[in-house]
């Protein structure tokens, strides 16, 4: 039983993954649903797993794991309008076809430079595992943007989020950051040209500090001279 | 969900964006009315795809370019049509 209580309820149990003893931040969204609703989703998944003994197919694992996320996510039918919700949005018309355009690229996915950490908090060298402890610090927190040259090598490239599982993005930067393969796109004559620097930082933040910084930011964001921007959450 | 506010401000600005986000968040798409989205049936943390998997991430840069190009208002919320896949990096 470890650190755990002998009798620990099943209720506990689902929570402990959502930044607690067993955090698990794929499901983390254990802690929004039921006892019944989890309870169903992991005996389906271990009938699955049952067929992957002798099939060696993962997938229908991975496709439940999957709908069980979106549906943790997604509100209840009859939940009234979240804060942060709006009826109208601004809409500017594209001038010219995308292999025309500049395209820029902003990530919410906590990438930066190696040897230039933003430094939450003023301290050098948070590991991820400090994020994820600290993700409630991070949430009062001013957000800090990190600039990323668009020429930079993958290989310099750093990834610190409390908010997700980064292991794909350490494997891989163009899972939350697609910087080969904008380049790549660029290269072939799908895009004119690439901004000269895109930007990150880690979307768990506090909202109302980021509002605060947003002036700053698109400031600087239009001096890239960019035609479009791409947006990725995490 | 802070690429609503980020995104909000730099349309306002003048810049269009498009956002590629995970199904998990369609919902917030929604509500916070982001100019373009595109929903993408990849679990949290992969909205490009899995790690290696060079080919999705192109198909899905192609898509949220299409809908740059296609859009005409705000609130455009495209689903790329394929589910996700596992690619071994050494493929």
């Amino acid at each position: 039983m470890g650190d755990h209580e002998q009798n620990e309820s099943f209720e506990a149990f689902r929570k402990s993954l959502s930044y607690g003893s067993r955090n698990d931040l794929n499901f983390k969204f254990f802690k929004g649903m039921s006892d019944e609703q989890v309870a169903s989703f992991l005996q389906d998944l271990l009938h699955k797993l049952g067929d992957a003994y002798d099939t060696g197919d993962v997938l229908p694992l991975i496709e439940a794991a999957y709908e069980a996320q979106a549906e943790g996510y997604s509100p209840e039918p009859d939940a009234p309008p979240p804060r942060n919700s709006f009826e109208e949005g601004p809409f500017t018309p594209l001038e010219k076809a995308i292999a025309n355009s500049t395209v820029g690229m902003l990530t919410t996915s906590g990438h930066f430079v190696a040897g230039d950490d933003p430094m939450p908090f003023g301290e050098a060298s948070l590991t991820q595992e400090d994020a994820v402890n600290r993700i409630n610090e991070f949430l009062r927190e001013i957000p800090l943007l990190s600039e990323i040259p668009s020429d930079t090598p993958t290989s310099d490239l750093r990834v610190r989020h409390g908010g997700y599982d980064i292991r794909s993005a350490v494997r891989d930067p163009n899972v939350t950051f697609p910087i080969d393969r904008l380049r790549e796109v660029q290269a072939r004559g799908g895009v004119r040209r690439l901004a000269s620097t895109f930007f990150s930082f880690p979307g768990a933040t506090s909202q109302g500090r980021l509002r605060s910084e947003l002036p700053g930011w698109v400031e600087r964001i239009h001096e890239e001279e960019i035609d479009v921007m791409l947006l990725v959450p995490v | 969900m802070s690429v609503g506010h980020v995104g909000r401000a730099i349309e306002e600005s003048g810049i269009p964006t498009a956002t590629v986000m995970v199904r998990a968040f369609e919902h917030r798409a929604r509500e916070l009315k982001m100019p373009r989205a595109l929903i993408v049936k990849h679990p949290m943390g992969r909205p490009l795809g899995a790690a290696g998997d060079t080919t999705r991430q192109h198909e899905v840069l192609r898509a949220v370019f299409e809908l740059l190009e296609s859009a005409t208002g705000n609130g455009t919320v495209v689903e790329f049509p394929e589910s996700y896949r596992p690619r071994p990096l050494n493929a």
